[in-house]
């Protein structure tokens, strides 16, 4: 008789993760503050103590004693089917993460986790198989030409051919929400700071990719859109990179050197933190005031992936006429939007009913403006807005900012 | 030397026969520990790596990987000093307080007695081992076991406070207790009676407050149960259990310097 082989397998997990499968004492906490878990209204499987329970019997019937002394033990496909359905209803924020007892990186074993689950032929979830082929084939998410990159660009913005600043766009900003790339670049020609653009050369950032576990998928898609887009910013060379979508932020900063395995030769600034300084410096000159209160949204993405939780804020009430209000569940302890890890295009509903909690969060504060700082953030806000019918309006920062200099945003 | 411990007053334990329990469930510990970490050695060794076909788990893999991922640079920000985190996050348990002052009194009673009562049971072997190596001490075995009452009265008593708060919390709870499993409910029930076995194998011996007005007989027999359940729970069981977050919940920490 043949030797019966696990079920599954350790691909993309490393030895501490497995670790961290035992080191959780199931105190509860990430269940209390999960946000795909609140928006379902509790379905068990879907709380993180759960799935790492379920993927710490896996390895205990595949690897542990009894399965050394007596063969590995079946699960069945239909239980990991269920697990990947779960382990993909996730929106990676992290909160999990930071509110762990025995401080699991919960993000990261949730991407191990679909990664090998995808490896094995199972996942990822609904549309989200689609993006391998979309990102290496057209570089976007969106099947979009990537010769209209600039497209977007009217006629008063002015970018040069080479700088030592480049604003890196993102292919939400440059393709569907380009009130924010008009907003930036007006903001920065009216700074007076000059910037180039990568234009064709900008490929997706990659995050899709990594987030939804087929950084792997068609020949390593990630690590070819990383080394392309840093070889296209050093030849404009740029000694720093400006972005302003919190999701191609982290992935700059995190993903890629991870991927190359060397640091960057720039720096990775959110547009937020540039602003922060310019401000500071007295370089900004107000010409408009934006008399209403304004609550602000930490996209996980900038907030408790990197850690930038104060830029945004000073930002906001630096603005003339802002009466700036929180939140309860702000910084490190912010409640997700609900578009991230894949969620928002693979699972659209889930995502929506996360965006309506936290609207509701902002509507508590009576705030007339819920802003952001990332356009998928600002996107399924806005989404869970409609669908509850609140009288909210819904804006990024650098939006706010283009108006309190008298810039038009169309 | 006879120990309290034994089958009965006339039929006590002596220390060959307790050394060899102790080696008994240490050779068992190793073996459930040796496992475990080849489990974890199953593992990779880095980002989006995977296994060599044929690959089998190895103790010394994981070993090396937790190794370079407490020792290397952090990307995201969230890191502290590793002195930071093993003073405030490993032994003062920082981020149970940060989560729920109740939890983090219970839990901390239930460690700083669990631990503290291994150290000082560590303590009374070393003393035994220096004698039977004729190494001369100040006192006897017998003396350094009545010094060591008081402390040892003192941490079971912090101990047990700890053990009494969770077990009425998981069970009158209902949050807790519908997601307890028996996992979590036989952790707790080792810590218990091997708590209470000690208290009452002491009360009977000494007949104060613990002994139920039971025989003195049963103070040898009593002494025993305590003695293997101790051994049982405290060590043998360790990697065969959630008693393993007690390894591996510190070593998660160091390896994510102290979490985010």
């Amino acid at each position: 008789m043949a030797k019966r082989t696990p079920s599954i397998d350790t691909k993309n997990l490393t030895a501490v993760q497995l670790m961290e499968l035992d080191s959780c004492t199931r105190c509860g906490e990430c269940v209390k503050w999960c946000p795909t878990y609140a928006a379902t209204d509790g379905k068990p499987g879907l709380a993180p103590r759960d799935k790492i329970l379920r993927w710490r019997q896996y390895m205990n019937k595949s690897y542990g004693i009894k399965a050394k002394l007596f063969g590995p033990q079946e699960i069945p496909q239909s239980e990991l089917e269920e697990f990947k359905d779960d382990v993909h209803s996730c929106t990676t924020c992290g909160i999990c993460g930071t509110v762990c007892e025995s401080g699991i990186n919960t993000v990261e074993l949730w991407e191990a986790l679909r990664a090998n689950l995808v490896k094995k032929g199972i996942g990822p979830y609904g549309k989200q198989n689609m993006f391998p082929k979309l990102i290496g084939q057209y570089h976007n998410p969106y099947l979009l030409d990537q010769k209209d990159r600039l497209a977007w660009v009217p006629d008063d913005v002015k970018i040069e051919d080479k700088s030592d600043l480049v604003y890196f766009t993102g292919c939400t900003a440059g393709y569907k929400q380009l009130t924010l790339a008009f907003a930036t670049s007006r903001v920065l020609n009216k700074l007076g700071i000059k910037f180039a653009m990568l234009g064709e050369d900008e490929w997706c950032c990659g995050s899709a990719l990594i987030r939804t576990g087929q950084a792997h998928v068609n020949g390593m898609v990630p690590l070819q859109v990383a080394k392309h887009n840093v070889e296209a910013i050093k030849k404009m060379g740029a000694k720093k990179v400006l972005f302003a979508c919190a999701g191609c932020f982290r992935t700059a900063k995190i993903d890629w050197p991870r991927l190359l395995g060397e640091e960057l030769p720039f720096e990775v600034v959110h547009i937020t933190e540039f602003l922060e300084d310019l401000i500071k410096q007295g370089k900004i000159k107000w010409e408009k005031s934006i008399d209403k209160t304004i609550t602000y949204h930490d996209p996980c993405h900038l907030g408790r992936h990197v850690g930038v939780y104060d830029a945004p804020r000073y930002v906001l009430s630096h603005i003339p006429g802002v009466k700036f209000v929180e939140m309860d569940r702000i910084k490190e302890f912010q409640r997700c939007c609900g578009a991230g890890g894949g969620v928002k295009a693979g699972i659209p509903d889930l995502a929506e009913g996360i965006a309506q909690s936290r609207v509701k969060d902002a509507l508590e504060t009576k705030a007339d403006l819920l802003s952001s700082a990332c356009p998928f953030c600002k996107r399924n806000l806005m989404d869970g807005r409609d669908s509850m019918k609140a009288d909210i309006d819904v804006e990024d920062i650098i939006e706010l900012v283009a108006q309190a200099l008298g810039l038009k945003l169309d | 030397m006879a120990y309290y411990s034994g089958l009965s007053e006339t039929l006590r334990m002596t220390f060959v026969q307790i050394m060899i329990l102790s080696t008994i469930a240490i050779v068992i510990f190793l073996y459930g520990m040796i496992s475990t970490l080849q489990k974890w050695g199953s593992g990779v060794t880095g980002y989006a790596l995977e296994p060599q076909v044929g690959q089998k788990g190895s103790a010394i893999r994981f070993l090396k990987t937790w190794w370079s991922q407490v020792t290397e640079v952090a990307r995201h920000g969230h890191g502290k000093p590793i002195l930071e985190v093993l003073i405030l996050d490993i032994l003062f348990q920082r981020r149970i307080l940060k989560r729920s002052t109740f939890r983090w009194f219970m839990h901390f009673c239930i460690f700083a007695g669990w631990m503290s009562l291994f150290s000082l049971s560590g303590m009374m072997f070393a003393v035994e081992m220096t004698e039977k190596l004729g190494l001369m001490l100040p006192f006897t075995p017998a003396e350094f076991r009545d010094i060591l009452s008081f402390p040892n009265y003192v941490f079971g008593y912090i101990l047990l406070i700890g053990v009494l708060i969770a077990i009425v919390r998981r069970l009158f709870v209902t949050e807790v207790r519908q997601v307890s499993i028996m996992y979590d409910w036989i952790l707790l029930a080792g810590v218990f009676i091997i708590t209470i076995s000690g208290f009452i194998a002491d009360g009977i011996r000494t007949d104060i407050i613990w002994g139920f007005g039971l025989n003195q007989a049963s103070a040898p027999p009593a002494a025993l149960f305590h003695s293997i359940i101790s051994l049982l729970f405290c060590i043998a069981y360790v990697p065969y259990s959630k008693y393993i977050h007690v390894i591996a919940t510190p070593l998660a920490i160091l390896a994510n310097k102290g979490g985010e």
